[in-house]
Formats: C-alpha cells, structure tokens, sequence
C-alpha cells in the first residue's frame, strides 16, 4: 500500500464520523448519580446493599437448604451414632455420667 | 436543564460547580459531552465501554476543577483531560484489541472505498498500533489536528509527535500489506 492509498483511506473514513446519540442521551443523569453515590458514602452505602442484597439471600437459602439436607440423612439411632466413635467402655461411662 | 444555566460562559459555570451547585456542572457536561464522546467514540468499541471512558473524564473533570486557571479557554482543558484519559484507555485494552478480525483489505485500498468500510479497514490496523502512535495517527489524520495542538493535548514534543505519525503510518502500511497477501 503507498502513501496515497493510506491517505485516501483516512479521506475515507473521516466522513464516517462516530454515531454517539444514543450515549449522550441523559449521559449527564447518569454522570450526577454516580457523582452523588461517590460524594454520599451513605447513598453509597444503601446503593451496594440493595444490589448485594440477593446474593446475600441466595448464599444464606443455599445454607440452609444444604443444612436441612445434612441433619436430614444424618442417622437417628443415638446409641449407634455415640458408640460408633467410642469403644463400649466408653461408650458406658457416658451413660453412667462417669 | 434549565434555560438560564444554558446562557451562563463557562466560567460562571465553574464558579457554580465549585460552590456545589450540581445543575451548574450538569450544564457544563451538556455543552461539551457531544465532543468528548466525538473523540473518546474513537478508541472505544461499545456504546457501554464509550458511556464508562466519557464518564470517567467527567469525573476527572469535577475532581480538578478546582485547579482550572482559566489561561486558557475550558474547552481546550477539558480536552486535554480527556485526551490523556483516552491514552491510559488505550494502554490498559491494548492487549484486548489484537483479536479483531477482517476479511477482504483489498475492497479498501479501492479508490471508492465507503466511509463506513475505510473505517473499519482503519480499526482492524489501528488496533495493531501502539497507543502512543495509534493516539497520534488517530488525532492527525481522524480528528484533523495539527501537530502543534497533539503536542498541546498530549504533552508530548512536537518532534515526538512526528516521529510517531510516521512510524504509525509505516506500521498501518505494513499491517494492510500483510493482511492484503494472505
């Protein structure tokens, strides 16, 4: 490519000139409340809570559903469950409060 | 925006915004926000990277008012602000924009090439380019600044300046050469 082939090219593109209508429509809104939630630690403040806020929900749902499910296979036979980890001796001090 | 914020110079403006008038700053961005998204449109690819880079000059804008002497008129202050912002944009994506992809560079380098396929021929090489020469050639031959104000708007030396318009051209040469034999 020389010279005059690079020139006519930018000749080219310098009628395409960038379409930005659709950003500068209310761009000084959204400048304003994000200059307001940076000067405004409190708006700030509420801003990331209500975003956070369902994360937050979801992580302690998950919780506790995992938690429901846990206890739930877990065994109901006491006594096995306390002497599977004790030998009997043991396991007859405990029922004799020794 | 009210009708009289819109008839204050831009110095009452300013003298607005520093005493924490928000309207007073809001106008400001009105009047300029269409030439800052002009150049930034530029070196960005999406309207929502475009809405973040203009934001972010603003802001720098706001932050620094203060220190607007008034030397020389606001319009070319705010352009330098957003110009260096511009710069740091593209030193921070540059790694992102070596994926573009463009088929048939032969149709542009036609004399009758549209506006619209030169400017995307231009892009797919720009990206290639250093910030500091894709900056450059972009301000030269795009946005039609002299030497001079590059120098002005950057801080750069004018001799810098032309070192880099001729090595960015020679790479866009090489770059569209390259792609053209393929």
């Amino acid at each position: 490519m020389n010279d005059d082939q690079l020139n006519n090219l930018f000749a080219a593109a310098r009628k395409a000139q960038p379409d930005t209508k659709r950003t500068q429509f209310a761009f000084e809104t959204r400048l304003l409340a994000r200059l307001r939630a940076e000067r405004d630690p409190g708006i700030a403040w509420w801003f990331w809570t209500r975003r956070l806020a369902p994360l937050f929900a979801a992580i302690v749902l998950g919780l506790g559903a995992w938690n429901f499910v846990a206890l739930n296979e877990a065994s109901t036979d006491w006594q096995s469950v306390i002497a599977g980890n004790h030998d009997d001796n043991e396991t007859v001090a405990l029922f004799d409060g020794q | 925006m009210s009708a009289q914020t819109g008839e204050l110079t831009d110095e009452r403006l300013i003298q607005s915004t520093l005493t924490g008038d928000d309207e007073a700053f809001a106008a400001l961005v009105v009047r300029y926000k269409r030439r800052i998204l002009g150049i930034a449109a530029r070196f960005t690819r999406s309207e929502a990277e475009l809405d973040d880079l203009c934001q972010e000059i603003f802001i720098k804008v706001y932050r620094h008012l203060a220190k607007f002497r008034g030397e020389a008129p606001f319009e070319h202050w705010l352009s330098r602000i957003g110009i260096r912002a511009c710069y740091d944009h593209l030193r921070k994506t540059r790694h992102d924009r070596n994926e573009m992809a463009l088929d048939d560079v032969e149709l542009a380098c036609a004399d009758d090439v549209s506006p619209k396929r030169a400017r995307e021929v231009l892009d797919f090489a720009l990206a290639k380019l250093s910030a500091e020469e894709r900056l450059v050639i972009t301000l030269l031959e795009l946005e039609e600044r002299t030497v001079e104000e590059i120098a002005e708007l950057t801080g750069w030396s004018q001799s810098n300046v032309k070192i880099r318009a001729y090595r960015a051209r020679r790479a866009l040469r090489t770059i569209l050469e390259t792609h053209h034999e393929r």
